[in-house]
C-alpha cells in the first residue's frame, strides 16, 4: 500500500525525466504514450493504496511514510514523506484518474504539434506536482507541491511561447500564485515559531486566536490564489491561452481545486479561526456570483467554461468554509468529471473548427457532431445540477449545509441559489449558441469531422468515459439517503455542519427550479425559434466585459507602481547616487594620482637630491631629538 | 697604533660626499655608477672603522655583504648601460626620463 | 588534505605559467588540475566525519612565532560545502574559458587556478593573518582577470572594483592587527571573543563591500558586466561567498555583542538590498544586469540568514550560499553562451531562442526556476529556512522576504521570456545554434548539482554544524 503511494507519486516524475533526457531519441507519439502510461500506473498505485486503506479500520487509516529528511534547521525538520489517509487517497484517485484520461486525450489533441515531447514532459511533471501536493506528508511538502503545480501551470499556459498573449498569461498566473505561495510561507513561518514543526498534526494544537487567525489567513491567501477566488481570480481566464487539455486538467479538474483541498486538509486551524472560515465561505459566495455574471457576456468558448470553473470552485469554498468538508470534496470530484468533460468536448469543437474559439462564429454544430453535442449536453446538465446528473447531488448538499449555519448561512444560501440560476443561464447560452440553430457560414467553411484513427479515438474515448462519469459519478452519495463519501472522509475531516433532511429536500427542489429557470431564459434568448432580443444594459455590459475592472485595478495598484518604483530607483538612486558616487570616486582617485605623479620628474638627479636631502633632514631631526 | 678612528671616518665622509656630488651632478650613467661605488666604499670604510673601534666583527661582515651587493649591482647597472648603448640611446641620465609622471 | 586542496591549484598555476605549453595543452592541464581538485574535495567529503563535526583536517605550522601567527588551516562542516562550491564552479569556469578560447590562455587559466587556491585558502584559513593573505590573494587575480580580459569598459570597472575592495581590505587589516595584538594571538580558533564595536565594524566593512550589501554595491554592475562571463560567474558565484563566510566565521562568531547590537541596522541594509536588488533586476536592460542585481538581492538574503543567528537562519544561509553560487555561476555562463551567439546581452534585442534550441531552453528554464526559488528547489529550501529564522526577530523581515520572493518570480520570468520566448529578436539569427556538447558538458553538471540539492537540501543543512546546532558553534566561536 505504501509502495502503491510512492509509485503513484513518482511514476509521472520518472516519465517527465525520461522524456526530457531522451530528447529526439523518442518519437513524439512515443512521448505521449509514455506520459499516458505513467499516469495510468499512478492511477493503479492510487487504487492499490485505496484498496489497502479500505482494509483498515477507521482510526488506522492515516499513515506517513518518510523517505528521507528533506530539510532541517536545528531541531526543526521536515521529511520527504507521503501521507496516506482517506483525504489524500480521495484526491490521488481523482488526480491520477482524470489526469490519465486527459493526458490520453492530449495524444489526439496535440497530434502534429512540433513540440509534443515538451508538452508531455510538462504534463507528466504537472501530474507529479499535483500528486505531491495531495500526498505531501507535511505542510512544507504541501507548499512544495503547491509551488510546483504553479510552475507546471506556468509552463503549460505558456506552452505556445511564440504567442505574446500566452506568455503574458503564463507570467500573470505564476506571479499571482507566487503571492499565494508567499502568504502561505508566512503562515508556515509563524507555525514554525509557535510549534517548531510543520507536521499536519500541529494544526490541531492550542494557539491564541490571533495566531490561529493569522495562520488561517495565510493559508487562505494561498488557497484563493491557487483556486482563482476573489480577489486573486484574474489569472484564470487568461490561462485559457494554453492548450485545451491543459485547461481541462489544470484549470478545471485538479490544480484550481487545490485550494479546497488545502482548507479541508488544514481544517483544524480554520476551525480555531472561525472568522477566517466564514471569510472563505464569503469569498466563495462572492466569486460564484461575480464569475457567473461575467460568464454571461464572454464570447470565447473556453473563457465561459473558465468562469464557470471559478464559480463552481466558489461553491466548494462555500461548502468547506462552512465546515461541510465532505460535501465540498464531493463537489470537487463531480466537478472534475463534468468540467473536464466540458473542456474536452469544447476542445473537440475547437479542433474541428480549425482552432476557432469565438462562439459568435459558431452555431449549428448539433447536426454536424451529434456525439460531441451529447457529451457537451451531459456536461452542461451536470454543471447546472439537473437530476440525475452528477452536479445535482454534490452542489445541492453544499447549499443545504449553508442552511445549518444561522443568519450568515442564509445569506450564503441565497447567493448560492442565485448562482444556480446564473449557471443555468450562461451554460445553456453557450450550448445554444454553439450547437443550436443553423450552421454559420464560418462553420460551413472550416468544419472538418474527426477521423476514426488513433487521433480520433484518443479524443473520443476519454470524453466518453467522462460523460458516463458525469452521469453516474453523483450517485455515489445522495445526502439524505446514503453518504459513503462523508463516511470515508470522516476520519480525515469531521464536518462541523450536518443539515437536516428537510433542508436537503428544500434546497434540492429550489436549486433545481432555479437551474431550470436559468436554462429557460437561455432558451428564450438564444435557443428558441423566435428568439427574444437580449436585453441591453450598456453600463452593466461594460462592467461585465471588463470583468469588474479587476485587471485594470491591479494594473494600477501593483504592476505600474512596481515599474515606477524600479524606474525611479534607477533614476534617482542607482544612477545618481550609487553609480555616480563610485564613478567619481574612481575619477577623483585618478586625478589625485595625476597630481602626485607630477613629483615624478623622471630625472635621476631629482630623485637622488630628494633622497639626500631627506637623509640630511632626518639626521638633523635625530640629532635634535637626541 | 695608526691614526685614530676619527681620521678614518673623515676619509669615509669625504668619499661619501664626493660620491654624492658625483651622483647629483654628472649626467653620464657610467660616471653615476662609479660615484655610487665611491659612496658605497665610503660607507664600507666607516663600517670597518667602527668595527675596529668597537672591537666587534659585525661591521666587517656587514661590509663584506655590502661589497657583494655592490658587485651584483654593478653587474646589473653595467648591463643596463651596455644595453642602452646598443640601442643607440644617448648615454645621458637627464634624457632618460620616460618615467616622468 | 586541506593543504593539498590549497596547494594543488597553486602548483598547477605555476606549472602552467612556467612551462612553454601551447594553448590546448595548457587548457587541458588546467582542466585536469581543476578536476583533480574536485576529486580531492570528494575525498574530503567522504573522509570528513560529519557526526563529530567541528574543525577537522587541521594543519598548523608556526609562521611568526613571537606574534603567535601560524599557518593554520582546517575544515568545518559548512566550509566543506563552500569549498565544494568553489572547486565545482571553478572547474566549470575553467572548462568554459578553455572552450571559449581566451587570449593568452596560459596566463588566463593560470590566474583562474591561482584564484581557486586562494578562495579555498580563504575558506580553510584558521589564522587571521593567513585569512587576510588569502583574501588578498583572491582579489589580485580578479583585478587582472577583469582588467585585462574584460569588455570595453574594463578599466573603469577594474578601478572601481580595486578601490572599493582595497578600502574594505585595509579596514579589515587594521581590525585584524588590533584584534590579534589585543588578544595576543592571531589564531582564529584560539582567539577569544571581543566586544569592540570598532574592530567589528572594520570586519563588517570589508565583508559588506565584498558581498556586496546595499549601498556598497557601486562596483558590482560594472564588474559583472565588463568581465568575461566565467569571471563574472566566479565573482558573483564564489567570491561573494567569501564575504558571507566572513560574516559567519568571524563577525558573528567572534563578536557576539556587537553583532547583536548592530543586528537591526545590518538586517535593515540586507532587507533594503533584497528589495532594491529585486526591483532593479526587474528593470535591468540586459541579461547580466538582471543576474547582477539579483545577486545583490540574494546576498542580502544570505546576510539576513547569518545575522538572524539561530539554527534555522544559519543552516538556511549556508544552503543558500551554495545554491546561489551554483545558480549564479550557471546563469552567467549561460549568459556568456547567449552573448556568444547573438553578440549582445540586451534583452530588447533577444527573444524566441527556445525555438529549435531545446537544450538551451531546458537548461536556462531549469536554472531560472531554481533561481526564482520555486518550492521544492534548493533555493526555496534555503530561503524558507532563512525567512523562518529571521521571523523570530520580527515578522516584518519575513514579510519583506516574502515580497522579494514574488519580485524574484517577476524578474526571473521576465529574463526567461525575454531570451527564450515571443518573437525572434533582431540579434538572434538562425546561425545561432543550440548549445554545443562542450557547453552542455560545462553547465549540465552544475544543473545536476542543483537538482540533487533540491532533492536533498538536508545534505547541507544537516551537515554544516555540530549536531545541526549552528547557534552552539557560533556561541563558542567555533572552538
Amino acid at each position: 500500500m505504501i509502495y502503491g503511494a510512492w509509485i503513484c507519486l513518482l511514476s509521472p516524475l520518472a516519465a517527465a525525466g525520461l522524456i526530457t533526457l531522451a530528447g529526439e531519441r523518442i518519437s513524439r507519439r512515443g512521448a505521449g504514450y509514455l506520459a499516458t502510461l505513467s499516469c495510468f500506473v499512478a492511477f493503479g498505485g492510487a487504487v492499490a493504496t485505496f484498496v489497502g486503506l479500505l482494509g483498515r479500520d477507521g482510526e488506522q487509516r492515516s499513515i506517513v511514510s518518510t523517505a528521507w529528511t528533506w530539510i532541517s534547521g536545528g531541531s526543526y525538520r521536515s521529511g520527504f514523506e507521503v501521507m496516506i489517509d482517506p483525504l489524500s487517497v480521495f484526491m490521488m484517485l481523482i488526480v491520477s484518474g482524470v489526469g490519465a484520461l486527459i493526458v490520453a486525450y492530449s495524444i489526439g489533441y496535440m497530434d502534429g504539434d512540433k513540440e509534443e515531447r515538451r508538452y508531455f514532459a510538462y504534463m507528466a511533471l504537472f501530474v507529479f506536482s499535483m500528486l505531491l501536493l495531495v500526498q505531501g506528508g507535511n505542510l512544507l511538502l504541501l507548499l512544495a507541491g503547491w509551488g510546483m503545480v504553479g510552475l507546471s501551470s506556468y509552463l503549460l499556459i505558456g506552452f505556445w511561447h511564440e504567442r505574446p498573449a500566452a506568455i503574458a498569461a503564463a507570467k500573470k498566473a505564476f506571479i499571482m500564485n507566487a503571492i499565494g505561495d508567499a502568504t502561505m510561507a508566512l503562515a508556515l513561518f509563524l507555525l514554525i515559531k509557535k510549534a517548531g514543526s510543520l507536521e499536519f498534526g500541529i494544526l490541531g494544537g492550542e494557539y491564541s486566536s490571533t495566531v490561529a487567525t493569522l495562520v488561517a489567513l495565510g493559508l487562505l491567501g494561498g488557497a484563493v490564489a491557487k483556486s482563482a477566488q476573489l480577489p486573486l481570480q484574474t489569472w484564470l481566464p487568461d490561462a485559457m491561452e494554453g492548450p485545451t487539455p491543459v485547461s481541462a486538467l489544470i484549470h478545471a479538474a485538479t490544480m484550481v481545486t487545490a485550494g479546497v483541498y488545502l482548507i479541508v486538509r488544514t481544517h483544524a486551524i480554520f476551525e480555531s479561526a472561525p472568522h477566517v472560515a466564514d471569510l472563505a465561505a464569503g469569498l466563495g459566495a462572492g466569486t460564484l456570483l461575480v464569475a457567473g455574471l461575467v460568464a454571461l457576456v464572454q464570447v470565447d468558448i473556453k473563457r465561459v467554461i473558465a468562469y464557470s470553473t471559478m464559480s463552481q470552485i466558489g461553491y466548494m469554498f462555500l461548502g468547506v468554509g462552512l465546515g461541510a468538508y465532505a460535501n465540498g470534496m464531493f463537489h470537487l470530484m463531480t466537478h472534475a468529471f463534468f468540467k473536464a468533460l466540458l473542456f474536452m468536448a469544447a476542445g473537440i469543437v475547437i479542433h474541428a473548427l480549425a482552432n476557432e474559439q469565438d462562439i459568435r462564429k459558431m452555431g449549428g454544430l448539433r447536426q454536424l457532431m451529434p456525439r460531441t453535442y451529447l457529451a457537451f449536453l451531459i456536461g452542461s446538465l451536470a454543471l447546472v445540477g439537473i437530476f440525475p446528473f452528477a452536479g445535482f447531488f454534490s452542489k445541492d448538499s453544499i447549499l443545504a449545509a449553508a442552511l445549518d449555519r444561522g443568519a450568515y448561512g442564509y445569506v450564503l444560501w441565497v447567493a448560492g441559489l442565485a448562482g444556480t440560476f446564473l449557471t443555468g443561464l450562461y451554460t445553456f447560452r453557450l450550448l445554444f449558441l454553439v450547437f443550436w440553430g443553423e450552421p454559420s457560414p464560418f462553420v460551413r467553411e472550416h468544419f472538418h469531422a474527426l477521423k476514426s484513427n488513433a487521433v480520433g479515438l484518443s479524443l473520443a474515448v476519454p470524453v466518453a468515459i467522462l460523460a458516463v462519469l458525469s452521469v453516474v459519478g453523483g450517485w455515489i452519495q445522495w445526502a439524505p439517503l446514503w453518504h459513503p463519501i462523508e463516511t470515508w472522509l470522516q476520519t480525515a475531516a469531521e464536518p462541523t455542519v450536518s443539515p437536516e433532511n428537510w433542508q436537503e429536500w428544500v434546497t434540492s427542489a429550489l436549486a433545481l427550479l432555479f437551474g431550470i429557470g436559468g436554462m429557460y431564459f437561455a432558451w428564450l434568448f438564444y435557443g428558441a425559434r423566435e428568439r427574444r432580443s437580449v436585453p441591453r444594459f450598456a453600463f452593466a455590459q461594460r462592467v461585465l466585459e471588463h470583468k469588474f475592472y479587476f485587471d485594470e485595478l491591479y494594473d494600477a495598484l501593483f504592476y505600474r507602481p512596481t515599474v515606477w518604483i524600479a524606474k525611479g530607483l534607477y533614476r534617482w538612486v542607482e544612477d545618481p547616487l550609487v553609480d555616480e558616487s563610485s564613478t567619481s570616486l574612481g575619477q577623483d582617485t585618478r586625478d589625485l594620482g595625476r597630481l602626485v605623479a607630477r613629483a615624478q620628474t623622471g630625472l635621476l638627479r631629482t630623485y637622488a637630491l630628494a633622497i639626500a636631502s631627506s637623509v640630511a633632514v632626518l639626521a638633523v631631526v635625530f640629532v635634535a631629538v637626541k | 697604533m695608526g691614526p685614530n678612528t676619527a681620521w678614518y671616518l673623515g676619509v669615509a665622509g669625504f668619499l661619501f660626499g664626493v660620491g654624492t656630488l658625483g651622483v647629483l651632478i654628472r649626467r653620464n650613467p657610467l660616471i653615476v655608477l662609479l660615484s655610487l661605488e665611491i659612496m658605497l666604499n665610503g660607507a664600507n670604510l666607516a663600517l670597518i672603522a667602527f668595527a675596529r673601534h668597537l672591537n666587534n666583527g659585525d661591521g666587517q661582515i656587514f661590509a663584506l655583504t655590502v661589497m657583494a651587493v655592490a658587485a651584483s649591482e654593478v653587474v646589473v647597472g653595467l648591463g643596463l648601460i651596455v644595453a642602452l648603448n646598443r640601442k643607440r640611446v644617448p648615454l645621458d641620465v637627464d634624457r632618460l626620463s620616460s618615467l616622468r609622471g | 588534505m586541506t593543504t593539498v586542496l590549497i596547494v594543488l591549484p597553486l602548483a598547477a598555476a605555476l606549472v602552467i605559467w612556467l612551462l612553454p605549453l601551447n594553448d590546448v595543452s595548457a587548457g587541458a592541464l588546467a582542466l585536469l588540475a581543476a578536476l583533480a581538485e574536485v576529486g580531492v574535495w570528494i575525498q574530503l567529503v567522504v573522509r570528513y566525519d560529519f557526526g563529530q563535526g567541528g574543525l577537522q583536517f587541521g594543519q598548523q605550522w608556526n609562521w611568526f612565532s613571537d606574534l603567535h601567527v601560524s599557518y593554520h588551516v582546517g575544515v568545518y562542516g559548512f566550509s566543506v560545502w563552500l569549498i565544494g562550491l568553489t572547486v565545482v564552479a571553478m572547474a566549470a569556469a575553467i572548462a568554459y574559458g578553455f572552450w571559449a578560447g581566451r587570449d593568452r590562455m596560459r596566463a588566463y587559466l593560470g590566474l583562474m587556478l591561482f584564484l581557486t587556491g586562494a578562495v579555498v585558502g580563504v575558506f580553510t584559513a584558521q589564522d587571521l593573518l593567513l585569512f587576510y593573505a588569502f583574501f588578498e590573494a583572491m582579489m589580485i587575480p580578479l583585478y587582472v582577470l577583469v582588467g585585462v580580459w574584460g569588455g570595453p569598459g574594463r578599466m573603469a570597472a577594474t578601478l572601481k572594483f580595486v578601490l572599493f575592495t582595497m578600502a574594505g581590505s585595509l579596514l579589515m587589516l587594521a581590525s585584524i592587527v588590533v584584534y590579534g595584538l589585543s588578544q595576543n594571538t592571531f589564531d582564529l580558533v584560539q582567539i577569544g571573543q571581543s566586544s569592540s564595536d570598532w574592530i567589528f565594524l572594520g570586519f563588517i566593512a570589508a565583508f559588506a563591500i565584498k558581498a556586496p550589501l546595499f549601498p556598497l554595491h557601486g562596483w558590482l554592475p560594472d564588474a559583472y558586466r565588463e568581465s568575461s562571463p566565467e569571471v563574472a560567474a566566479i565573482l558573483s558565484g564564489v567570491v561573494s561567498k567569501a564575504a558571507a563566510y566572513g560574516f559567519l566565521r568571524i563577525a558573528i562568531a567572534k563578536f557576539p555583542e556587537p553583532a547583536q547590537h548592530y543586528r537591526a541596522p545590518i538586517l535593515a541594509l540586507a532587507a533594503i538590498g533584497l528589495i532594491y536588488g529585486s526591483l532593479l533586476a526587474f528593470r535591468a536592460p540586459d541579461i547580466r544586469g538582471v543576474i547582477a542585481y539579483s545577486s545583490l538581492a540574494q546576498m542580502g538574503l544570505i546576510t539576513m540568514g547569518v545575522f538572524s543567528v539561530n539554527d534555522l537562519g544559519l543552516d538556511g544561509s549556508v544552503l543558500l550560499m551554495v545554491n546561489h553560487g551554483l545558480v549564479s555561476t550557471t546563469l552567467f555562463l549561460l549568459a556568456g553562451m547567449v552573448e556568444r551567439r547573438t553578440l549582445t546581452g540586451e534583452l530588447a534585442r533577444l527573444g524566441g531562442m527556445a525555438r529549435g534550441r531545446p537544450a538551451l531552453a531546458t537548461v536556462l528554464l531549469t536554472t531560472g526556476v531554481i533561481a526564482l526559488a520555486v518550492p521544492l528547489s534548493s533555493a526555496f529550501a534555503g530561503e524558507f529556512l532563512i525567512l523562518a529564522g529571521v521571523f523570530r526577530h520580527g515578522w516584518g523581515w519575513s514579510v519583506v522576504g516574502a515580497v522579494a520572493i514574488v519580485l524574484a518570480a517577476a524578474y526571473v520570468l521576465r529574463l526567461i521570456s525575454a531570451i527564450l520566448h515571443r518573437d525572434v529578436g533582431p540579434a538572434v539569427s538562425d546561425a545561432a545554434l543550440d548549445l554545443r556538447p562542450a557547453e552542455l558538458g560545462v553547465v549540465v553538471p552544475l544543473v545536476a548539482c542543483l537538482l540533487a540539492l533540491s532533492a536533498w537540501p538536508a545534505a547541507i543543512t544537516q551537515h554544516s554544524f555540530r549536531n545541526d546546532r549552528g547557534t552552539d558553534d557560533v556561541a563558542r566561536g567555533f572552538k
